[in-house]
Formats: structure tokens, C-alpha cells, sequence
């Protein structure tokens, strides 16, 4: 056969299969890279455990995640979205523009994020204010903004040894930027004063002051990581004097070469960060779409196993990987079993 | 007679020069050479270096009774009131198992049982109980099982965890490796080749020593064929048409530009037009290898077809002249003459276009393949047609395991990396020695 | 039966009909010719390779034509259309392709010119795809694009120089700093790629025997064929601080391990085999009688290769070097783990910089609300990188065609 007829006769298959295509079998979920591993611990304890195919887990960011889950309802579109923040208004808006309205939001744990450094390397104990200090672009000096000189971390804090500031932060993609310009440079920025400071230069404009806060430095001190906490591992290893932002379940998972600094003299552990008592974190959720629940075979199961408590609770799987599981837990259960749905407007 | 005025034995300054030039040149393509070389061989070797223990694993040689009151409850040996016990019930029967032959061996230890426990893969409980369900009648028995050690564990008989490293690892102790020293030493834990590394579905976060390459390698392999299938022959019907049918003129410039310009669209641009085209236009099913396929053929067809149309044009007019001359139609010269002399140049094009498909994860990112898949797709289904069933890859195998927090990944990593690049040298392979048919100079 | 099966399937009836098509047009043009078969206008092969053609080609294209509208009927809230109109028109069209070539076949039928007319077709439809697949392209970036400008100002996106997306809104989004990475690092590299690959492909083809050849050259073909995750890794661990503690520190040109100038050297290695393969392909379709000819006249062999064998293997170089290009600008990886991801505009090659391809993975896999223009200025970014791309593709054909000479 010439290599044209072959042409013709795969294009022919090709068109074939895809006629065949029916019903799907198995969950799909796609969504949030934070939530994956635990969405994936979950996927495969389900898949062991009962009848049904085992459910793929996609990742991609919360963004692609929710923009896949509100393409539409139908076998085409993904069972579930994680994500690693609240869906967003705009973004239920575009969910209800093609006829997803009726979402189940679910909420699996918090996630908490630590600072620490190379084991071998100078050990720190940080306040809000210091990364604040070191990191902001511009501070209030004399009644004017001035760019930041501290490029050494003894000029923060006179505590702290001299070591240049080398910090690697996630970069501008990442849910975790959010809750670190929030929870640490904002939160800093008001703690040290700046923020009162800043207020009676500018004239008390609140959002170009919180603005001004959490604006960072971009002259090599501050290094954003696009990638994941692989990497800022690997830029720590590489350089010794870096100090960087990870999940703790990252942390808890290679205690042997990072050390972790405690944040307001809390170390961050599941138990402080449940309690509330380490600052830094965040909550992670997944949404469902009802419609599917009783389509899909094994969807209804999939997120009834996923909350119970010998998943999600404080002695499973996901708390033993790093999940700071949720206090109350047994209210999503209950959302869960009831199919409370997400308020839409 | 004069003696001449210039001897060729003699070289005179502009001989030198030349021939000086000419060392030269030589020298830079033996440099050229070297820095390649030089290249290929630091990136290989630490590919191996840290991918070639993944290739054995740690297993320890468990004696596990199987008590009837607790894993058939009515007695019966009903396969599905068996089914209502969950992996988390057959874990302590694994611990207890561990326990037992730690005591047996008078292993003094200051681990608690929960400890001893934890030096047990997490997989391995889910072995047990398919292997329990599939045969019921075990129960009540002993079964002779060879599990997987923990990740850690397995780490130290690697030299990836230390006693050093252990001390500080919240997830190991060096007490844990003391025992498991003595284990070996007794031959109840051993170190062998890890088949199940190519054959083993993903694992969870949690379970390193149990992840393998099964689905990765399926779905790479039928995304392969689907590219080779479609990209080859729409890639050279193109090329020759462009370069040796169409008519010389904007239209024809156009294209040309075109089809340069597509290979250099970003790849992750083909994951949008994928999801657009194949998975909400057309309805395809979405982390599919025929997707998967599809985007790639895409992705691939622009390097076909400009490699295909060099190879054409470097084909000396006077051959297709020749075969006009003695009565071809333009087409027989082509397919019967000029094709034959382009092939080298076709297959290089070939080669370099697949290397790139194999490799490429972000095209799969939006039409779902960067995924956690355990289930193994088959090339047909009734349900889902032909490579129809969700499937990963291998470079998304490499991808995801680069991400995950445990250190145990990385031997996975560079391990999945030597996998595909034994696929591609075996693609490699297969072209070379076409080439060496096709190649010849005139 | 399974041969019933087989046989009454819409394939099997195919391959029948052509077999019938092959053998009936062969016997007709036998008879016609009335043993003499120089009296026929062409061969009886050729004849009979036009009645498979005229079965398959219709019947190809009107299954899959119809095969779409099947698929497609449905989304647009048509009746679906139902499989039998499908088996039925497809086998209309297949036998009357049969019928009319068996007819067709006598003694004046030029039956080969018919039957290319079959392939031709067939290769247009292989080339409309390259144009299809830009269509496409277009198409599925070109709403949510409009969905961006929408909401942010076209000035500030293509004439701003600062890139700072953040989560509130409020980002300034300037495409310049992107554009001006994209350039920087895609010179770097080719800066390395394109000697180095050309030395080595001249060394190839006019310098090392057949056995180095046949070694080197798929050896250097694995460099394209290493996961780019690798090189990434390579760059961060390894050529990054390289490049810091010898070149950058004691230079004076700054600290940070992540530069432009790893990321173009690591890229620079991955590109190597792209020039050297290809254009080790083209110098070596170089007619020898050329060099030849050369070596007669007292060249050299570098004078040679200079002066005689590259201008005549320049299409194929530059094609080589294009697609080059192109992957460079296409490269993710290696620019994240390599050059970073702060987005700046500075002449310093140590200075951590970004490119367009990294912004549009990253705004696209990250956690931004997707109706938000920090996440949909990926297709604005996509769109205007398409744009680039086809104006330098457009200027680099207009050179190759000034430059290129046609030898014999």
C-alpha cells in the first residue's frame, strides 16, 4: 500500500473510534498541584478499596482546573475541580454561563506553609516584620519611601547573623504568593509600623499603602520560583544562603536536609496550624459538580471517602503526609452527604 | 636550463597559510564534535547515576497468617462480604507479620510496633489483598509473601539515606536501619532487580518504592503509533506537494512561512488548540492517547515538513530532469526517484520531529495527561474506542515525579528518563539503519 | 461468520469493490487492446491503479466528512445523523467510483495522468492540515485574547516595560520585558547552537569516515532527545553556579546562579543536533562531481567547504537553523530552571530574565482566577508571539531567497 492509501485507511480508523465513544467509567478530576498528592493518596486507597475504576487525577493549577470544570456539564468535562483557594465569583459566573450551577464546594484541610533553610546553614527565628523588612521594595525611612538597602540579614534584625538575604518565594502563579503577601508582609509591614508610616505619607489611601506593602524587591534579593518546591529546594542546595518558602508537607518530607524556622516563635506543626496558633496557612478545597454525582459511577463514593475520617481525619493518610486536617471536618461531611450546594451569586 | 624559481616541495607563505587554515578548520570540527560528546556524556551519566537504582528495590520475605475471624467475618468465604475489609485492616496483619519474625530472629529493638510497621510499604497491604480476595480460600492460612520495604528503608541498602540523615528524617530512625541491617544480614530483606519499576502502575506520594512506569509506558507507546501513523505520511504528502507540486507564488510563500512559523508556536499553545478541537469540539475523550496523539501529530508536523522539503530540495534537478526525460510522469518521478534520494534527510526529520513528541509534557498538560493514572488503558474498549482510555506518558511520569516532596522520586525520575531514552535509541536505531540504506552521494 | 462479518463491513466491502475495480478495468483494457498493447494510451496497470484510487479517495473523504458532521451534528442540537446513512452513501460513492473507472478504461484513457490527479488531491488535503492546524491555533486563542483586551488596555500591554502580575488584580502586564528575554536568550543560544552543530556536521559529512559518521551522528541526535527537564536540572545544579563563582562574580556582573546566559548555553547543547543532523543531511546532497570540481581547481578542503559546498547546502542549513530558532523560542523548561522567572530588561546576559513561553505555561497552570486577565494574558501572549514569529519567518525567507543559489 502506497503511504497515501495509509493515509486515508488510519484517518478512517481514527474517525471510527471516536464513534465508538461512550460512557465514561472512571472520576475525573483535574485541578490544583498543592492538592494533588493528597487527591492522588485518596485516588489510590479508593481504587484498592472498592469496585471502581481508580480515579485519574490531573494536575495543572487551580486556574486550568476550574476553567475545565466550568466548561460545561457532560462527559467531557471533568467530575471535580481542586484548588488551592475559594472559586471565584467571576469565575462562578463563567461556571453558570455554561450551565454549571449546581457545585458541591468541599472543604479537605488546610495547608501550611513554612520558611526554612539548608540544614547545615545558620538556623533563624523570624517575625513577620523581619521578611517585611528584608523583602519589601520600598521602605518608609525619615517621612519618605525609599528603596530597600538591607541586603544583609544582621540589618532586619540584629539578632540574625550576617548573612545576605537570598530568599526564594513562589512566583506570581502561586496560590502560596497570595498568603504570603498577606500573611506575612502585610501582616509585617503593620506589625514594624511601616504601614502607619506609609499611611501619613500617602495621605491614608488604605489600598495603595497595602499596596506599597506587599510590593517586593526585584533587585536579585528575592528570587520567584515558578516552578514547584522541588526546585527551590534544588536553588537552596545551591546556594547556601537561601532561605525558602515550602508546604509543610514538602518540609516534613525531607526534615533530613531543611531546617524550619519558627514564625513568632511558633514552630509550625499539624497541631499549631490547626489551632490557629501558627499563622501561615491556607485552606484547600475541592468542588463537585452535582450533576454528575449520580452519572458518573463511583463519584458519590469517591467524595464520600475522601472526607470520611479515616482519610481526612487527624490519624489518616493525608494528616500523615501533611494535611492539617480540618476541625470540622464533620460539617463537609455533612455538606457532603446532603449535597449542600455552593451559593451561586 | 634555469633552475625554477619556485619548488613545489618547498611551501611558500601562501601555501602555509592555507594549509595552516585548513588544520584550522579541521580542529573546529573536531571541537564542534567533542563539545557534543562532551555534552551528551556529563547529562548521560548523571541520568544514570541517579536513575540506575531505581531499578532494583528492597523487599523483605514475610510469613503472614491470615486469621479467618478478622478478614471473613461470616465465614463464609464470600468474595464480597471479604471485599468490606479495606487495605487498612490488612496493614497490622503485615505489621504483626514483621513483628513476629523480628522476635523469631532474637532481634533486640527498641521500636515500637507501630515503627516496625511503618518500615512496611504501604502497597504492600493492597497486594496482600488482592492476592487474599483472589483466593479466598488462603485465609485461615499462612501465605509466604515478598513485600515491599519502605522507601526509606529501601534508601539506605541504596546509600540515599544515611544513619546521619536518619537521625534528623521524621519518617525514619537509625534504629529502624539498624534492624534492617540485621534483616539482611539474615536474609529476610533483599535488594533484587525491580521489574515491577516498567511494569507498576503511579503510586501516591507515599509510596515511592512502589511507583512505576506501567501506564506511562502504554501511553507513550500508543501515542507513538498514533503520531507515527499520521504525522510520517501527512508530513511527506505535504512536503512533496509544497515542494514539488505547488505552484511557485504567494499562496505557495505563504504556506511556506506558515508551516515555519508553526514550529515555533509554544507547545503548551497545541494543548489549547487540543482541548479546543479534539476534546470540546469534536467530543474525544479527554487524557486519552489518541489525543495525546493527535496534539502530538500536530506538534510534530511542522519539523517533518521542513526536514522533508530540505532533504527534497537538496535532490539535484538533474535526477527528476532524467526521469521527465525518459517519459515519468512528474509524480513517478517523484515517488519512483526523488523520494528514495530524500529518505535520509526524511528520517532525520522523522527522528528529531518523535525525540521531541516523546519528550514533550506541556502540550498534555490541558488535555489532561499530566495525570495520576492506575489503571491500565487498553488499545481498544467498547466503551472508549480505540486508545481511548486515560493514560500518562513518559515524560509527564518524569515530570510529576520531579514535583513530588519525597526524595525517593528521584532515583524514579532519572530512572523514567533512561527508560525513554532506550525508547528513543531504539527509534534511533531503527532509523540509522534505514539511513545507511537510503544514504549516498552523487 | 467471521468472513461474512468481514466481508459485509464498511472496509471489507471496500478493499472488495477495489479489488473488483483493479481486476475489471485491467480485463477491459486487456480486451480493448485486443492483445496489442501498444495501441493503448497507458499501461493496463495504470489503469488499473486508477480504479482502486477512484474507489478509496471518495469514499475516504466522504467517511470522513461524514464521520465529522456525525460527531459534530449533535453540539449544534441537530438530529444526530444515524450509522446507517453513513455505510450507505459511503458505498454509493465507492461503487459508482468503481463503475465509472471500469467505463472509463479504453484504448484513449490516459489512466496515469487520471489516477496522480487522485494523489494530488491527496496531497493538498496533507498540506491543508499544516493550514488547518494555524486556523486552529488562531481560532482557540483568538476569543479569549479579545476576552483580555477586554479588560486590560492594548497600549499597556504591548508598550509597558513592567510585568507584575499579582492575585488582587490591579497587575501591570507589559509584554516588552517578556519579548526582550525571548530574544535574549534565543541568541545565546543559537550563538552556540549554530557554529558548534555546523562545525560538526561539516566534520560529519566532508571530514570523519563512515564508521565515525555512522557512530557520531545518532549520537548527537539522543542531545534532541533528552527530556528538557533535564537540561533544566543540568542548568540549575550544575551550569548556574558554574557561570556565577567564574564568570558573573569575578566579572562584577552580579550573584544570581539563575542567568540568561545558562539558560542559552544549556538550550544552546539541547539545540546542536537540530543544526548539525539536518544540515549534515544537506551537505551531503551536495553533488560530489561539486567538490570534485573543486579539489581540481587547488581548493582545499575548508576552501571548499566554504566557498562551494555551504552556499549550495544554504537552504538546507537555514531551514536547519530556523527550526532551530523556533524551538528556542518554543523551550519552557530550561528557561525556569535556567534563567528564572522575573520577568526584567537588562543588557547584563548574568541578569535572571524570562521569556514569552515560560509566561504563558505559567499564567496558564497557575492558580489565578482563569476569567482574570492575569490568567487570559497567556493568549494574549500566545497570539502576539504567533504574530512575531510569522513576521521574522516571512523576513528569514525573503534572506534564504536572496541568498540562495541553485547549483547542478
Amino acid at each position: 500500500m502506497s503511504p497515501l492509501n495509509l493515509t486515508a485507511s488510519t484517518l478512517a480508523i481514527v474517525a471510527a473510534s471516536v464513534t465508538a465513544a461512550a460512557a465514561r467509567d472512571n472520576v475525573q478530576v483535574a485541578g490544583s498541584s498543592t492538592v494533588l498528592p493528597y487527591a492522588a493518596i485518596v485516588a489510590e486507597a479508593f481504587g484498592e478499596n472498592f469496585d471502581f475504576s481508580t480515579p485519574v487525577v490531573e494536575s495543572g493549577g487551580s486556574s486550568a482546573g476550574l476553567k475545565r470544570f466550568c466548561e460545561g456539564v457532560g462527559e467531557n468535562t471533568v467530575d471535580i475541580a481542586n484548588a488551592s483557594r475559594a472559586i471565584k465569583s467571576s469565575e462562578l459566573e463563567v461556571c453558570a454561563e455554561n450551565g454549571v450551577t449546581d457545585i458541591v464546594e468541599i472543604r479537605i484541610g488546610y495547608d501550611g506553609i513554612v520558611f526554612a533553610s539548608d540544614i547545615a546553614g545558620n538556623g533563624f527565628a523570624f517575625t513577620p516584620s523581619d521578611w517585611y523588612m528584608a523583602l519589601a521594595a520600598e521602605l518608609p525611612v525619615d517621612g519618605a519611601m525609599v528603596a530597600n538597602s538591607n541586603s544583609n540579614w544582621n540589618a532586619v534584625n540584629s539578632d540574625f547573623p550576617d548573612q545576605q538575604i537570598q530568599a526564594f518565594i513562589p512566583g506570581t502563579k502561586h496560590g502560596t504568593r497570595e498568603v504570603f503577601e498577606e500573611k506575612v508582609l502585610l501582616q509585617g509591614c503593620i506589625d514594624s509600623g511601616a504601614m502607619d508610616a506609609i499611611l501619613n505619607l500617602n495621605g491614608g489611601d488604605e489600598d495603595a499603602a497595602e499596596q506599597s506593602c506587599m510590593a517586593v524587591r526585584t533587585d536579585g534579593l528575592s528570587v520567584d520560583i515558578d516552578g514547584d518546591y522541588t526546585e527551590t529546594l534544588a536553588r537552596i542546595e545551591a546556594d547556601a544562603n537561601g532561605i525558602g518558602v515550602f508546604g509543610l508537607a514538602f518540609y516534613e518530607n525531607n526534615t533530613d536536609r531543611l531546617q524550619v524556622a519558627p514564625m513568632s516563635d511558633v514552630v509550625p506543626n499539624t497541631a499549631s496550624i490547626a489551632s490557629g496558633e501558627y499563622p501561615v496557612s491556607r485552606p484547600l478545597y475541592f468542588y463537585v459538580k452535582a450533576a454528575h454525582l449520580d452519572v458518573i459511577p463511583g463519584l458519590q463514593e469517591f467524595v464520600s471517602f475522601f472526607v470520611s475520617d479515616e482519610i481526612a481525619g487527624p490519624d489518616g493518610p493525608l494528616a500523615e503526609y501533611g494535611l492539617v486536617s480540618d476541625p470540622e471536618l464533620s460539617k463537609t461531611q455533612d455538606a457532603v452527604a446532603n449535597r449542600t450546594l455552593l451559593d451561586v451569586m | 636550463m634555469t633552475s625554477p624559481t619556485k619548488s613545489l616541495f618547498v611551501q611558500d607563505e601562501r601555501v602555509k597559510r592555507r594549509n595552516a587554515a585548513e588544520k584550522r578548520f579541521h580542529s573546529y570540527g573536531l571541537c564542534a564534535i567533542g563539545v557534543a560528546a562532551l555534552a551528551l556524556v556529563v547529562l548521560l551519566a548523571s541520568v544514570l547515576a541517579n536513575g540506575a537504582s531505581a531499578f532494583r528495590q528492597t523487599y523483605l520475605m514475610l510469613e503472614i497468617p491470615l486469621p479467618a475471624e478478622t478478614l471473613d467475618k461470616g465465614g463464609d468465604r464470600d468474595p464480597a462480604a471479604m471485599a468490606s475489609v479495606s487495605t487498612f485492616g490488612y496493614a497490622p496483619l503485615l505489621r504483626d507479620a514483621l513483628v513476629a519474625s523480628i522476635a523469631k530472629l532474637n532481634i533486640e529493638t527498641t521500636l515500637s510496633n507501630k515503627d516496625v510497621g511503618d518500615m512496611i510499604s504501604k502497597e504492600a497491604a493492597a497486594s496482600l489483598r488482592n492476592q487474599v480476595l483472589a483466593n479466598p480460600d488462603l485465609v485461615g492460612g499462612v501465605i509466604a509473601l515478598d513485600v515491599l520495604a519502605n522507601g526509606r528503608i529501601d534508601g539506605f541498602f541504596k546509600g540515599r539515606v544515611t544513619m546521619e540523615s536518619a537521625e534528623r528524617d521524621g519518617n525514619t530512625s537509625p534504629e529502624a536501619l539498624r534492624v534492617a541491617q540485621l534483616l539482611a544480614d539474615v536474609g529476610v530483606l533483599v535488594t533484587r532487580f525491580n521489574w515491577q519499576f516498567l511494569t507498576a502502575p503511579d503510586a501516591s506520594d507515599q509510596r515511592p518504592e512502589a511507583a512505576g512506569l506501567g501506564v506511562a509506558i502504554l501511553g507513550s507507546l500508543y501515542m507513538m503509533l498514533v503520531v507515527l501513523v499520521l504525522a510520517l505520511p501527512i508530513g511527506v504528502a505535504a512536503a512533496i506537494y509544497l515542494e514539488e507540486f505547488a505552484p511557485k507564488n504567494r499562496v505557495s510563500d505563504l504556506i511556506e512561512v506558515n508551516i515555519s512559523n508553526l514550529a515555533a508556536v509554544p507547545s503548551i499553545v497545541y494543548g489549547i488548540l487540543g482541548l479546543a478541537i479534539f476534546i470540546n469540539f469534536l467530543g474525544l475523550r479527554q487524557s486519552s492517547p489518541l489525543v495525546g496523539g493527535l496534539v502530538l501529530t500536530l506538534m510534530t508536523l511542522p519539523t517533518i515538513i521542513i526536514a522533508t522539503r530540505a532533504a527534497l530540495k537538496a535532490v539535484p534537478p538533474s535526477i527528476r530532469d532524467a526521469a521527465l526525460g525518459l517519459g515519468a510522469t512528474k509524480m513517478q518521478s517523484v515517488f519512483h526517484h526523488v523520494l528514495p534520494l530524500a529518505a535520509p534527510g526524511i528520517l532525520t526529520g522523522t527522528i528529531i520531529g518523535l525525540a521531541q513528541a516523546l519528550g514533550e509534557t506541556a502540550p498534555l498538560l490541558l488535555i489532561g495527561m499530566v495525570a495520576f493514572v492506575r489503571d491500565y488503558p487498553a488499545a481498544y474498549s467498547e466503551t472508549a474506542g480505540l486508545f481511548g482510555e486515560a493514560a500518562t506518558a513518559l515524560p509527564v511520569q518524569v515530570f510529576n515525579w520531579t514535583q513530588r516532596a519525597d526524595p525517593g522520586f528521584v532515583e524514579r525520575a532519572s530512572g523514567a528518563i533512561i527508560t525513554l531514552l532506550v525508547f528513543l535509541a531504539v527509534m534511533n536505531t531503527v532509523a540509522v539503519l534505514l539511513r545507511r540504506r537510503f544514504e549516498r552521494r552523487w | 461468520m467471521w468472513v461474512v462479518e468481514l466481508f459485509s463491513s464498511l472496509p471489507g466491502l471496500l478493499a472488495v469493490l477495489a479489488l473488483f475495480g483493479l481486476l475489471g478495468s485491467q480485463v477491459r483494457v486487456h480486451r480493448a487492446a485486443k492483445g496489442d498493447l501498444r495501441s493503448l494510451a497507458a499501461l493496463p496497470r495504470a489503469h488499473g491503479i486508477n480504479a482502486v484510487l477512484s474507489v478509496l479517495v471518495p469514499a475516504a473523504i466522504c467517511f470522513v466528512g461524514l464521520s465529522l458532521v456525525k460527531l459534530i451534528g449533535p453540539r449544534l442540537n441537530t438530529a444526530a445523523l444515524p450509522d446507517y446513512v453513513v455505510y450507505w452513501t459511503v458505498l454509493t460513492v465507492a461503487v459508482l467510483g468503481c463503475v465509472v473507472a471500469i467505463l472509463r478504461s479504453t484504448v484513449n484513457f490516459r489512466a496515469r495522468q487520471a489516477s496522480e490527479v487522485w494523489i494530488k488531491s491527496l496531497l493538498i488535503a496533507a498540506s491543508v492540515v499544516a493550514i488547518l492546524t494555524t486556523v486552529g491555533i488562531v481560532l482557540s486563542m483568538l476569543f479569549e485574547a479579545m476576552h483580555f483586551f477586554q479588560q486590560y488596555a492594548w497600549q499597556d500591554f504591548f508598550f509597558s516595560t513592567d510585568w507584575a502580575p499579582n492575585f488582587r488584580g490591579d497587575s501591570s502586564l507589559g509584554f516588552l520585558p517578556l519579548l526582550w528575554g525571548t530574544f535574549y536568550v534565543s541568541f545565546i543560544a543559537l550563538a552556540l547552537a549554530v557554529p558548534v552543530g555546523l562545525f560538526a556536521a561539516i566534520y560529519l559529512s566532508e571530514y570523519a569516515g563512515p564508521w565515525m559518521r555512522g557512530i557520531a551522528k545518532p549520537l548527537i541526535e539522543i542531545l534532541a532527545g533528552i527530556p528538557t527537564i533535564v537540561y533544566g536540572l543540568f542548568a540549575l545544579v550544575t551550569v548556574g553556579p558554574l557561570l556565577r563563582d567564574y564568570f558573573a562574580q569575578p566579572l562584577g556582573l552580579g550573584g544570581s546562579a539563575s542567568s540568561v546566559m545558562t539558560a542559552g548555553v544549556v538550550m544552546g547543547i539541547m539545540l546542536i543536533p537540530f543544526v548539525s543532523s539536518l544540515s549534515d543531511d544537506a551537505i551531503n546532497a551536495v553533488p560530489q562531481t561539486m567538490r570534485d570540481g573543486s579539489y581540481a581547481l587547488g581548493a582545499t578542503r575548508s576552501e571548499t567547504v566554504r566557498k562551494v559546498i555551504l552556499p549550495a547546502a544554504l537552504p538546507g542549513i537555514m531551514g536547519a537553523v530556523l527550526l532551530a530558532a523556533s524551538r528556542a523560542i518554543g523551550e519552557t523548561m530550561i528557561v525556569v530552571l535556567g534563567a528564572g522567572a522575573a520577568a526584567q530588561m537588562s543588557l547584563n546576559p548574568f541578569e535572571a530574565m524570562t521569556t514569552i513561553t515560560v509566561k504563558i505555561v505559567s499564567q496558564l497552570t497557575g492558580d489565578t482566577d482563569f476569567a482574570s486577565p492575569e490568567t487570559l494574558v497567556a493568549f494574549a501572549l500566545g497570539l502576539t508571539l504567533f504574530a512575531f514569529t510569522l513576521a521574522l519567518n516571512a523576513v528569514a525567507l525573503l534572506v534564504v531567497r536572496k541568498y540562495r543559489e541553485q547549483y547542478e
